[in-house]
């Protein structure tokens, strides 16, 4: 399917800095028309051949542009139940990354290019968020250290306690990436996205992006749900034993249940550089403009920057001393 | 270079300040020193040598560093300032002079004759000045005596608390180098003469070197970002804020156990008072041992 706008008939897209559907064209809010049909590798608006992969849900047409969203990757078993529709667009996204190359003092100079930044591609990335009710029960034992000293003896007390903890905490939608395409790790830290901005699926929210259908069941991808919420329970029980110099766990058992899991598509923009030979991937979280990636050393600016760290520190600390000297 | 003057403006501002700082108080202390200069009256001194180094614990070197700021000091404070060093023992020598008395003091006795017999003294024959006396030859009871000995106004200007600071900051260092020790002795009993209640840094010359080097390895490492990035979630990012619900949170006492150890003590020694001279001087000061 696609968005075409009523009034000039070009392909109106989701504006995330706007909210709502814009035609580029004729500069139109909300006039799109939602055109049904079309097949996985030919362009429903100009029929030319089209290029996707096997879980491409929505893409862009090489010959004329239009953004296309496949219907039979979104309907039926593969509708995502909600979706978390882009917040920043583009440019934010782009001022994103400059911001933080910026803050990373040994990015080279002249690393990034306006030119290769218009490559970089919105895309809706499958998620499955699992519930889970946690049960932690912990039964360990505390030892309080006390140490004191009176005349030539030095006291230490050690006191020791029964730690006993029967915790329930409920996690909602812990987030694990459906994309085989996309590094665990770098989702991993895309988190956290703001759940109250959650909508029910509609595709029009597609048009303008690229977008993939979950590769994985939910039950396959499980276990890193389990360990997320595995690991926040830990914390949370710690957190709950305070005052103790050792604790010497006896007991321990963590229940976790699933309530339920649902399928979503999350906004990244996704940028790829390459630089004396090297490629660089960066990934901007499309609802809070976070940034991940590793940005190149410039070994040049290293060299200056440390040196005139050395010999400014060094000159510092010798007139202090001379100073101190001389008082 | 404009990122780069950018990053480092503040840097460059200290150091910039602390150069000023710096070529200002330099002005400032020719400027005292020469106030206070003051040539010396006393003519009847039997020599002008301030370093005896009869222990043979100084370099050739480092006693003529010695010399020249003791000559500086001599000036600033109108003390004359002697250093002895000795490799021998005492016990006859002083007990000849003092019958009776003790091990500790053999090294006042020492000092007080030598100023005496030498007519030291920067205002007159036994006047204002200092002498330090580090007798490196263990005596019969096993210990290292050394002896500050202060004289006219010197011996006004020094408590005991004020010998024994000097002292301690010399036994602080003159096992491993006796000439940052006796250098230490020197400093010290001028700032002591000056009344400028300053904090003595020693820092070797190295230092500011290895600080810079420490800097500059700190620098790189917090700045050379290795992560892809920082990650933001907490424990309670998926319970929506919610804390964990306790159905049971208890810490029942137990027990309770005492384990005691003594504390071994070190000791040492000080002694110290006036005393009138042999040849009719009057002398203050104290002593350490190790």
């Amino acid at each position: 399917m696609i968005y075409k706008c009523k009034n000039c008939g070009g392909n109106a897209v989701y504006e995330p800095g706007r909210g709502r559907m814009y035609c580029p064209h004729c500069e139109s809010k909300d006039s799109e028309e939602k055109i049904q049909g079309g097949t996985l590798t030919q362009c429903i608006n100009c029929g030319a051949p089209l290029e996707t992969k096997d879980y491409t849900s929505a893409s862009q047409c090489g010959h004329c542009g239009c953004y296309i969203v496949f219907s039979e990757r979104v309907e039926g078993v593969y509708e995502p139940h909600m979706l978390l529709p882009f917040h920043i667009n583009k440019k934010a996204a782009v001022q994103a990354l400059n911001r933080e190359f910026s803050r990373r003092l040994f990015t080279p100079s002249d690393f990034l290019s306006e030119k290769s930044l218009e490559k970089m591609e919105g895309i809706y990335v499958p998620f499955w968020l699992y519930d889970y009710q946690a049960c932690y029960d912990f039964t360990g034992e505390g030892v309080r250290i006390r140490t004191w000293t009176a005349g030539n003896t030095e006291y230490t007390e050690r006191s020791y306690f029964e730690v006993v903890r029967k915790m329930d905490v409920e996690f909602d939608k812990v987030p694990v990436d459906a994309s085989y395409a996309m590094e665990d790790g770098i989702m991993d830290l895309m988190e956290p996205y703001d759940y109250g901005q959650l909508r029910g699926f509609d595709p029009k929210y597609m048009s303008g992006f690229y977008g993939e259908v979950y590769n994985q069941p939910a039950a396959e991808l499980e276990g890193r749900a389990k360990e997320k919420s595995r690991s926040a329970s830990e914390e949370l029980l710690q957190g709950s034993i305070q005052g103790y110099n050792t604790v010497r766990p006896i007991h321990r058992n963590l229940d976790l249940r699933k309530r339920g899991d649902h399928y979503a598509l999350m906004p990244v923009w996704k940028y790829v550089y390459r630089y004396k030979g090297k490629e660089y991937q960066y990934h901007v979280n499309g609802q809070t403009g976070k940034v991940i990636g590793i940005t190149p050393v410039s070994m040049e600016k290293v060299l200056s920057y440390s040196m005139s760290v050395f010999a400014a520190v060094t000159a510092m600390c010798y007139l202090a001393v001379r100073v101190l000297e001389i008082l | 270079m404009r990122e780069y003057f950018r990053y480092f403006k503040w840097m460059y501002i200290v150091l910039g300040a602390l150069v000023l700082l710096f070529v200002f108080l330099s002005a400032g202390h020719l400027a005292l020193a020469r106030m206070f200069g003051h040539d010396r009256d006393n003519q009847s001194c039997t020599t002008t040598e301030r370093v005896f180094d009869y222990g043979d614990v100084l370099t050739d070197e480092e006693e003529e560093k010695l010399r020249r700021l003791i000559a500086k000091r001599e000036k600033q404070t109108r003390c004359d300032i002697v250093l002895i060093t000795l490799q021998e023992s005492l016990k006859e020598y002083a007990r000849e002079i003092e019958p009776g008395v003790g091990y500790d003091e053999f090294v006042r006795v020492y000092a007080e004759q030598f100023y005496e017999e030498h007519n030291f003294g920067y205002n007159s024959p036994n006047g204002d000045g200092i002498v330090l006396v580090d007798n490196w030859y263990r005596e019969d009871d096993g210990r290292i005596y050394t002896w500050l000995c202060t004289t006219g106004r010197v011996k006004d200007k020094y408590s005991d608390a004020a010998v024994d600071h000097i002292l301690d900051n010399v036994y602080r260092y003159v096992e491993k180098n006796p000439y940052r020790a006796y250098k230490t002795y020197i400093n010290d009993f001028y700032h002591d003469m000056l009344g400028i209640q300053v904090f003595t840094l020693y820092v070797p010359g190295y230092l500011p070197w290895i600080v810079g080097l420490a800097a500059a390895v700190i620098f790189v490492v917090c700045n050379r970002r290795s992560k892809k990035g920082d990650k933001t979630t907490t424990a309670l990012t998926y319970t929506g804020g919610v804390q964990p619900r306790f159905r049971v949170r208890q810490d029942r006492f137990l027990r309770k156990s005492v384990v005691t150890r003594k504390i071994q003590t070190s000791s040492g020694g000080r002694s110290g008072g006036s005393h009138g001279g042999g040849g009719g001087g009057s002398h203050g000061g104290g002593g350490h041992s190790r």
